[in-house]
């Protein structure tokens, strides 16, 4: 009875957070799946879905939109990632006790972090412009000849959005480093300072084997995050027809909310899971091999 | 020696501040032009030649997309949405933590896998669901969702586990049911791992930009993120009013953040020290 009452009470509480999750993540998420076997207009109507069995994962080896989207997707991640982790690292390591004014300075690297993306996104595309700031600085301090036409040439349309989020993900990963480098035991440094290890040294054999937990939290999160690259693509290709730096969520919003094909953009939204899923296991197992405690 | 460390630590200050200044350039760049008038935005002067403070009252008081209502509708949402998970988180994370009851670690766990599961994956039913209720077009489409909150659950659901079981024994000696103990005893303890969550969801619904853009089309609905997208995709492409709709969206939680900095410190803080 006192047992049964207990389960009762249980789901009680939970029922809240379940119903929400039924409803909104793990029916949608079923539903996903069985969408991506069809073929569906949604402004054609319930009547018209087509079970279309593995059409759709044919149509999209064979689709340039898709296959740009995915290789993209690995380049921003490619370049976001260990970037914006290198340079938080050094940030937050010369931070901690290494200059003064560190709360203003922090505030300085952490602003554009909690700030609206879609906002940010939209100074940078003012900057970038063929006549912005960005081209003028470059010419007149740093001798370019000509103006780099930042968004439409294919060549150099990834650079903005990639420094774009650098610049955004530094800040979250200084707070986090920060907080890692307070657990760091003083009396340590101070060992091998008698020892007489350089500062180069210290670092490499006592910050980075004790901090290396945070760096594999931080490597996930920002892979997961990188992974789902929109507001800043969306943001700054505003205007142009060629979408040469187009990313997988960016061609499943083409095709599912511009297009309203539910079908194909559901088997495009199935394999940024895999690969999320993926990411997520692999850094799970490489984990154990190069994390010390 | 000591002298030596003197001097290298201010050497680290003026760098860490030079780079500090390029990393806020953009932000300055924004406010400056801002001010400008729109045959001055591109033109080669940092500072106005005349300083048009008017821009900011043109983009609060546009009769198509008012600032204003942008700004009421994103707080709507960003309260609503987060005080709605916190309290939902709340609940599921003592029931986690201190009730026993059957299936509880399969519930946890099939909560912990969806962290994985990406928004873009269910978005598409989610918008069929909305559109079929009516709820397209409105700011509950991007309120409900964020009541499901794993993050939040995750961290109370650690903090609640470090509270001692002695204080609710104690309360159920005394004939107090789990509503009592939960709400009386417990979720006031928990204010800091609260505030941490709160932190975090603010975050989160005050960035998104996706569901903004798929659930909510009339204009009436737009929250700010849509606002300043409207400025900078509208047809004259007046690039001073689109700074000024995007710093009238920064800085207020600039603001807010210089004042709260503790709690949005530890709040992000906390979510790095997990497991």
């Amino acid at each position: 009875m006192k047992k049964r009452n207990e389960t009762l009470v249980g789901y009680a509480f939970v029922a809240p957070a379940l119903i929400v999750f039924v409803a909104l993540v793990a029916f949608p998420l079923l539903f996903s799946i069985f969408l991506s076997f069809t073929e569906w207009n949604f402004l054609s109507g319930w009547d018209n879905i087509k079970f279309a069995g593995l059409n759709n994962f044919r149509k999209l080896l064979a689709d340039n939109g898709f296959r740009w989207g995915l290789k993209n997707t690995f380049i921003y991640t490619a370049a976001v990632v260990p970037a914006s982790i290198i340079i938080a690292l050094v940030l937050a390591y010369l931070l901690n006790d290494k200059v003064y004014t560190k709360k203003t300075l922090r505030l300085c690297f952490f602003i554009p972090y909690i700030s609206n993306a879609v906002a940010l996104a939209a100074v940078f595309k003012a900057m970038f412009r063929e006549d912005g700031v960005i081209n003028y600085i470059l010419m007149r301090f740093f001798g370019m000849q000509e103006a780099i036409r930042w968004f439409t040439n294919s060549q150099f349309n990834k650079i903005p959005i990639i420094i774009f989020v650098i610049w955004v993900q530094i800040g979250f990963e200084l707070i986090i480093y920060m907080a890692a480098l307070q657990n760091v035991p003083r009396e340590l440094y101070e060992a091998a300072e008698l020892d007489g290890a350089t500062p180069w040294k210290k670092f490499w054999r006592i910050t980075f084997p004790l901090i290396s937990p945070t760096t594999f939290y931080l490597v996930v999160v920002q892979l997961i995050a990188v992974f789902k690259i929109f507001s800043a693509i969306d943001v700054m290709n505003f205007g142009q027809t060629a979408y040469s730096n187009t990313s997988i969520v960016v061609e499943i919003y083409k095709n599912a909310f511009q297009h309203y094909n539910f079908g194909y953009a559901s088997a495009e939204s199935l394999v940024l899971l895999v690969i999320i899923i993926i990411a997520t296991a692999i850094n799970f197992i490489g984990q154990k091999k190069w994390v010390h405690y | 020696m000591k002298k030596k460390s003197k001097n290298s630590k201010l050497a680290c200050t003026i760098i860490l501040w030079l780079f500090a200044l390029l990393f806020a350039l953009p932000l300055i760049w924004m406010i400056l032009a801002s001010l400008k008038s729109s045959s001055e935005v591109f033109s080669r002067n940092w500072l106005p030649a005349v300083w048009k403070w008017e821009n900011y009252k043109t983009v609060w008081t546009d009769t198509t997309v008012s600032l204003l209502r942008s700004f009421v509708n994103s707080i709507v949402i960003v309260v609503l949405g987060t005080g709605g998970q916190i309290i939902i988180s709340s609940l599921s994370a003592y029931a986690f933590a201190k009730v026993n009851f059957k299936g509880k670690n399969i519930v946890f766990t099939l909560f912990l896998a969806s962290m994985m599961i990406p928004v873009q994956a269910t978005i598409i039913p989610r918008f069929i669901l909305f559109y079929e209720i009516g709820l397209y077009n409105n700011l509950w489409s991007l309120i409900l969702p964020s009541w499901f909150g794993v993050t939040s659950i995750f961290l109370l659901r650690q903090f609640y586990m470090g509270l001692p079981t002695d204080l609710m024994d104690a309360a159920k000696v005394d004939g107090a049911g789990h509503l009592r103990i939960f709400w009386q005893i417990m979720m006031p303890l928990t204010k800091p791992a609260m505030v941490s969550s709160a932190v975090l969801s603010f975050i989160t619904i005050w960035n998104d930009y996706l569901s903004a853009l798929i659930f909510l089309v009339n204009k009436k609905t737009y929250t700010v993120a849509l606002a300043v997208r409207y400025w900078l995709f509208d047809d004259a492409q007046r690039y001073e009013l689109t700074m000024a709709s995007a710093a009238s969206t920064i800085i207020p939680v600039v603001i807010l953040f210089i004042f709260c900095q503790k709690y949005f410190v530890e709040g992000i803080a906390t979510s790095g020290v997990k497991g």
